[in-house]
Order: structure tokens, then C-alpha cells, then sequence
């Protein structure tokens, strides 16, 4: 059985291929989403091996989307779409398979057939890194839209990533490795990542450091990441 | 005294000439052609003819040795406007003139004086030659002419032998030659120029009369060279031109007529005056002046027009129609009216390559139209089945209910027939979409509508109000997270009704982004229709909404 997660914003197309998946008996559903920021909490805490995503939605498209997930995360992608404009583009991601909808059995089936032949390419991920402009994060009920280039510095704590700019901090399911790869931001520490063209001081103390970005936050340079830091700002 | 009122008569026969010398074709308006040699020579043989004559007309004194002249006049004044040359050429030809035609004790004093006399006018007329408005006029033509005929005297009294017939001749001429020279100067400078201002009048009056037929029938013309038209054109035509009648015609028919003989030049009569064939076959303007050329009504023997004038109407050098003044028998054709109307023709046919043009892209606009009709957006069709087939797993009359919904949209979309719908048949398409739309975006969707059931029956170009709901969904709602809210609401407002499609995703990016073609239709065939004042305004706030309006005549005003 494989472990099947499903984001689409239509209801309605949620439910249908919900049922179709589970008439093939082929698989588990670990989720149906609505939208990207509950599927990036789905993909954490349900480690789907396949994901049957839809493009065309709201706000962050399932192409975005794929670029947010961390690539230890990465499932499987069957896209499912109503048009077949972005086929191409869907098989350069390197998509398992496209459907579209509606969605008939036996295509359906032939997709499962796919699922079970072709192997879980390595490769895949590193061709689905794209940067990412807006990322995603939760502000209380709803999900704020931020400007990467808007964020100074990120952290991630017990509780999870958060992402910092002159507007405060918000919460964020993508992981420091994805946004240190994606969204322009410099690894200076374990547990932080800074956006160097924000960083207006820099204050060394004893092998270590600390930056002050322009909003006024202070963000820790590990003793291991300073030469790094250091040559990157040419100090 | 005697020779004083001989004087008079010389000049009175002076100004009778030269009057009728203005009024004739000879006459140019003076002004824009003196500089060039052909403007000076004719100015020469003017003055010149009006200096001999003053030989001719002179009287004879002291025994036929000295003549009571007026040829200063004109050297004078060929001085005053052509300058020194001018008036010393025409002062040496009037005194040659005199030394050999006619003779006399005095006859050589009074050719050089002539001819200084032209000079004088010369020098005036370089001292004042930047103020013009100085130069012509009568006081200035007095003052000279009076200087030239004191300093006449003195050379007479210094060229004429022996010296006491000198005095002789000063005594008998002096008086009147001085007294009456200058009026007779003044007199000319005075005709002169109200010959030009009427001249000015003229033009003025004439291209006032064009600006405002052209700016009255701009705007009709921009609707077409059509029947509807061409009677308000007709109207307007002879309004400004004050002729008897105007009438209007295509290739074959009246299209309109205003003024005398309406009774039986109806529009709709085929083409009947050979005149009118005339002009129509060799695209010239055909004049019948009534006298020599006279237009016989072929329609109606009573008619009482009997001169017109016959004007082409072209479009990209093809003729289209003609407009016609006319004039009832016992008034004459002015011939303001006829440089006029020729000129009508040619503003005419220009406003109509204009509205040749608008109509060319009013076709293209429906074409384009048609071509977004039978577009179906596939994202719309795919994804209204696919949440169809969803339903149907659970509410099989639900689902029925949807296709239906999904057919009566196409069949909408796909019937061409009628170009214009009611507000109530274009609710109605655009509900069968809300429906399907509802379906779709299931419990994240609110739509409110609200329409004022009298404008039911309002009028508007089929397939308005779809593009503007469909652009709410496509390119507003679809890209919230949250709750979207689309409102559509319609009534009357300062006199015009008002449609407005509101959604709260406020995500308009202007019609660049691809939102724009639909809706640029929309916008395009209602400003055709209904004129510039109406049609499709956007406001958005960025993220908070965005708010289509549609401005429509609020009355039925009959698309023309």
C-alpha cells in the first residue's frame, strides 16, 4: 500500500479522487488538503510516498508548492490537473505522471502501474529546486503571504521555523534547509539563517559574532560559520 | 471756383474708377502678393493708368501751358504701397506721359514734381513699412500728397521760365491742386481698404461657417454615411449656408433633404438629375448656376429650385454620394456659398474616412468577440465536470441539476443571433455559471446579487455581463485563501444605470494581465453603441477588492 496525500482547493475534486484512489485499493490516504500550508503540515507528519497534487490553486500553485518541500520530505508527484497546459512543465519536474479531470479509472490504474515500476529517483529533487518568492506562514487562523526578500533572518526552535522581518516573526512549515537553499538566506548558525544585504552591524566577540540587521535584531554567528560570514561580507 | 469743382469732377470720376477697379477680378487681396515682381507690376500699371488718366482729366490754365492735375494721386499712393521704385517708375511715367502728350511751359517742372511726388510716397512708405496698420490708412495718404504738392509748387516755381509766368501758373494751380490732391488720395487709401475689410469679412464669415458645419457634423458623421444621418446632415448644411434647400444622396438614392421642395424630393427617391449622375460618375462637383446652366426638377415640374450646386462625397477615392445646395429660381448662387460647399465636400469626406475607419474597428471587435464566445475555457469545462461527476457520487439530482446549468451556459455562449439582450437574459446566463462556479469553490464562495427588477428590460449588448462576472471568479476569488465574495449589483444612478461586479480578492493587475481581452470587448462594443460616455470603469484596492462598473444609458436609446 502506498501512502497517498491529495491537495487540491476544490472540494469536490478532493472528494472524487479520494474515492478513485480508494477503489484501487493500491492506497492510503493520509490527507486531502486545501491549500499549501496544510499540505506541507500534511507531508511532515504524514509522510506520504505519493502526492497527487493539483496546480491551478490559490495563492501558492502546486509548483510552488513542491519547491517549499524539503527535499528528505519529498514524495512521489502524480500531478492532476483540469487542462493540459502545463504538461511539459509538469514532466520537467519530473512528475511520476499527469492526470487530468476528469479522472477515469483505467487512467487511473495505469498510474499505479507507474507508481509501482518506476524506482523513487534521487535526482528528482534537486531538479525540482526552484526559489521561492513568497513563502508561506501561519498568522493565527490565516496564512500570510511574505515576500522572501522581506525576511532578515529565520530561526527554527523546539517549536518549529520562524521567519523574521521588520513586521515580526511568523511561523513557517518550511524547514531552514529549503529556505537557506530557495529563498536567498545564509546559513551563520546552527539554528539560523540571515539574509546578508539586511545585515547593517556586525559586533565579533571572542571568535564569535553577533549581527544587528536593520530592523534591529540581533542574530548569532556560530564560531565555525564566522570565516564563512566574514568573507561573504568582505570584513 | 470753376477749376475747384472741375476738380471735384476729376476726382469723383476718380474714385468711380477706382472703385470699380476693386470690385472687379482684377482686384487682389492687396497684401500677400505686393512683394513679388508679377504683385509690383501690376501695381505699376494700376497707378500708372490712374496718374495719365489725371493728365487727361486735368484742366488747362494759363493758355494750355499748365494743367490742374490729379496725377499725384497717383504717384502718391503707388509710393505709399510699393515703395520708392514703385513710386518714382510710376511718377516718371505719368510726367514722360505729360512732357510728351501734352506739353505746356510747366509740363517739365510738373513731371519732375510727379515724380519726386512718388518718391515721397517711397520714403513714407519705408518709414512706416513695420506698422502697416500706420501706413494704410487715409490721414497718412492726406499728409503725404499735401507735402508732395507744396514741394510741387516750389518746382514749378523753380523750373518753369521765365519766372513771372512760374507765378502765373502757381497763382492758377496752386490752390486747387493742393486742396484737392490730398482729399483725392484720402478718398482711394479709404475704398482700398474697405475693399480688403470686406474681403476679411468674407473669409472670416466663410470659415466660421465651416468650422461649425464641421464641428455639428463631426459626430453624426462618425456614425456612418447612413439614411438616419444624412437628413440631420442635410438639415445641418443648410442651417449654416442659409441656401434653399440641401439634400443628401448615395450612389443610387436620396438619402436626406432639408428646405424648399421636400414635398416631393423624398428620401428613398432614386437618383434622377443628370447633374447628380454627372457628378457621381466623374467625382467632380458640378455646378448649375440656375442662368446659363439651369437645374430642371425631374421629380415634380413645380419645383421652384433652379440652380445647384453638386458636390461628391468619397471615401478612399471612391465616391459614396453627394451633397447638394440649391437655390429656388430668383435667388442667385452666391459664390460664398459655392467655395463652401465645395470645401463641405472635402471636410465631408474626410469625417467619413474617419467613420470608415471606427466601423472597421468595431468589425474587428465583434469578430473578436465571436472568437472569445466559441473559446470555451477549457479550465472552466473540465473542472465544472469534474465536480459534476464528484456530485454525482452522492447527489445524483444535484448533478442532473448542474448539467443542465452547464447547458443552458453553452448554448448561451454558442447562439450568435441577436447582438443584444435584456439585463434579465443576461442575469440568467450569468447565473447558470454563478451555479456551476457555486458548485466548484463549494463553502468558500458567497455571491449576492442584487438588481433592481425594473431594469429587467434594459438593453445591452449581448454577452456584457458574463465577461465582467467571469473575471470576478478567474481572476479574483479563485486566488483567495480565504472567503471570497462576489457581488453583482445593478441600478440607477445619476441618470444612467449602473451594473457593478464587486469582488473582495482586490487582485486586479490592469489589462495586461490577460484579465483584460473579455472585458475590453465589453467596453469596446458598449462605447460603439452608446458613445464614449458609457462603459466599463475599474477600481481596485490591492488584496481588499476590486470593483468592475458598467455605465449604460439608462433610457432604450435606439442604437443607431
Amino acid at each position: 500500500m502506498m501512502r497517498a496525500l491529495i491537495v487540491d482547493d476544490e472540494v469536490h475534486a478532493r472528494d472524487e479522487l479520494s474515492s478513485l484512489l480508494r477503489e484501487t485499493g493500491a492506497f492510503t490516504l493520509v490527507g486531502s488538503c486545501a491549500d499549501a500550508v496544510s499540505a506541507l503540515q500534511a507531508i511532515r507528519s504524514g509522510r506520504p510516498d505519493v502526492l497527487f497534487l493539483d496546480i491551478q490553486m490559490p495563492a501558492i500553485s502546486g509548483f510552488e508548492l513542491l519547491s517549499m518541500i524539503d527535499d528528505a520530505e519529498l514524495p512521489r508527484v502524480v500531478f492532476v490537473t483540469a487542462h493540459d497546459e502545463h504538461a511539459l512543465q509538469a514532466f520537467e519536474k519530473n512528475a511520476v505522471d499527469y492526470l487530468l479531470k476528469p479522472v477515469s479509472r483505467e487512467r487511473l490504474a495505469r498510474t499505479v502501474e507507474r507508481l509501482r515500476l518506476a524506482p523513487a529517483d534521487p535526482e528528482v529533487a534537486t531538479r525540482l529546486r526552484a526559489p521561492i518568492g513568497r513563502i508561506p506562514c501561519q498568522s493565527g487562523k490565516a496564512i500570510k503571504l511574505l515576500d522572501a526578500a522581506e525576511i532578515e533572518f529565520a530561526r527554527s526552535s523546539e517549536a518549529g521555523v520562524y521567519v523574521v522581518g521588520p513586521r515580526g516573526e511568523f511561523f513557517t512549515e518550511l524547514t531552514l534547509r529549503v529556505l537557506e537553499e530557495r529563498a536567498g538566506l545564509v546559513r551563520c548558525h546552527k539554528q539560523f539563517l540571515v539574509r546578508l544585504d539586511r545585515v547593517e552591524e556586525v559586533r565579533l566577540d571572542d571568535g564569535a559574532a553577533t549581527l544587528r540587521t536593520r530592523s534591529g535584531k540581533d542574530v548569532p554567528v556560530s564560531r565555525r560559520l564566522l570565516p564563512e560570514i566574514r568573507g561573504r561580507l568582505g570584513i | 471756383m470753376k477749376i475747384a469743382i472741375q476738380l471735384v469732377e476729376v476726382l469723383a470720376v476718380f474714385v468711380v474708377i477706382f472703385y470699380l477697379y476693386c470690385r472687379s477680378p482684377a482686384f487682389r487681396p492687396l497684401m500677400p502678393d505686393w512683394p513679388q515682381p508679377r504683385g509690383k507690376f501690376r501695381l505699376y500699371v494700376v497707378f500708372s493708368g490712374i496718374a495719365i488718366l489725371g493728365n487727361y482729366l486735368g484742366v488747362p490754365v494759363v493758355e494750355g501751358e499748365a494743367i490742374v492735375n490729379a496725377r499725384a494721386v497717383g504717384s502718391v499712393l503707388a509710393g505709399l504701397l510699393g515703395g520708392p521704385v514703385l513710386g518714382i517708375l510710376v511718377g516718371l511715367t505719368a510726367g514722360v506721359h505729360r512732357v510728351t502728350a501734352m506739353g505746356g511751359a510747366a509740363a517739365l517742372a510738373g513731371a519732375v514734381a510727379t515724380t519726386l511726388e512718388g518718391g515721397l510716397g517711397g520714403l513714407v512708405h519705408l518709414w512706416l513699412k513695420r506698422r502697416p496698420e500706420v501706413l494704410m490708412t487715409p490721414g497718412v495718404a492726406f499728409v503725404t500728397t499735401l507735402l508732395g504738392e507744396i514741394m510741387h509748387m516750389g518746382i514749378v516755381l523753380l523750373l518753369t521760365q521765365p519766372h513771372s509766368r512760374a507765378v502765373a501758373v502757381v497763382n492758377a494751380i496752386a490752390l486747387p491742386m493742393v486742396a484737392m490732391n490730398p482729399v483725392g488720395a484720402a478718398l482711394f487709401m479709404t475704398v482700398l481698404l474697405e475693399r480688403q475689410r470686406e474681403e476679411d469679412r468674407v473669409a472670416a464669415a466663410s470659415s466660421e461657417r465651416a468650422l461649425k458645419v464641421a464641428e455639428r457634423s463631426l459626430e453624426l458623421m462618425a456614425r456612418g454615411f447612413r439614411p438616419a444621418v444624412a437628413s440631420d446632415l442635410a438639415t445641418i448644411v443648410r442651417e449654416e449656408t442659409g441656401v434653399g434647400a440641401v439634400g443628401v444622396t448615395d450612389t443610387l438614392r436620396v438619402l436626406g433633404w432639408s428646405g424648399l421642395g421636400g414635398d416631393h424630393h423624398r428620401p428613398g427617391r432614386p437618383i434622377a438629375s443628370p447633374y447628380t449622375k454627372q457628378a457621381l460618375a466623374s467625382n467632380t462637383v458640378v455646378f448649375a448656376d440656375g442662368i446659363r446652366q439651369a437645374y430642371d426638377c425631374t421629380v415634380s415640374p413645380s419645383c421652384p429650385l433652379s440652380s445647384v450646386l453638386i458636390v461628391p462625397l468619397q471615401v478612399d477615392g471612391t465616391v459614396v454620394g453627394t451633397v447638394q445646395l440649391f437655390e429656388p429660381r430668383g435667388r442667385r448662387f452666391l459664390n460664398m456659398n459655392r467655395s463652401l460647399g465645395e470645401g463641405l465636400g472635402a471636410l465631408l469626406s474626410s469625417q467619413l474616412l474617419i467613420s470608415r475607419y471606427q466601423e472597421q474597428k468595431s468589425l474587428l471587435v465583434l469578430s473578436e468577440l465571436k472568437l472569445a464566445r466559441a473559446q470555451v475555457n477549457p479550465h472552466f469545462l473540465f473542472n465544472a465536470l469534474n465536480t459534476i461527476i464528484a456530485i454525482l457520487r452522492r447527489d445524483a439530482d444535484r448533478s442532473r441539476e448542474l448539467l443542465i446549468h452547464l447547458s443552458n451556459f453553452f448554448r448561451k455562449n454558442l447562439k450568435r443571433s441577436s447582438d443584444v439582450s435584456t439585463l434579465a437574459e443576461e442575469m440568467e446566463h450569468v447565473g447558470a455559471y454563478l451555479e456551476i462556479e457555486k458548485a466548484r469553490f463549494e463553502g468558500r464562495i458567497v455571491v449576492e446579487t442584487d438588481v433592481d427588477p425594473a431594469l429587467a428590460t434594459l438593453t445591452m449588448p449581448s454577452f456584457t455581463l458574463q465577461p465582467l462576472v467571469e473575471n470576478a471568479f478567474k481572476h479574483g476569488v479563485s486566488s483567495l485563501l480565504g472567503e471570497g465574495r462576489v457581488s453583482i449589483r445593478a441600478r440607477r444612478r445619476d441618470g444612467a444605470v449602473v451594473v457593478e461586479v464587486e469582488d473582495n480578492a482586490g487582485a486586479w493587475q490592469g489589462p495586461a494581465d490577460g484579465a483584460g481581452l473579455g472585458m475590453q470587448i465589453v467596453d469596446k462594443r458598449v462605447k460603439n453603441l452608446y458613445g464614449s460616455a458609457y462603459g466599463l470603469s475599474v477600481e481596485c484596492t490591492a488584496h481588499e477588492l476590486t470593483r468592475v462598473t458598467l455605465r449604460l444609458p439608462a433610457e432604450e436609446a435606439s442604437p443607431a
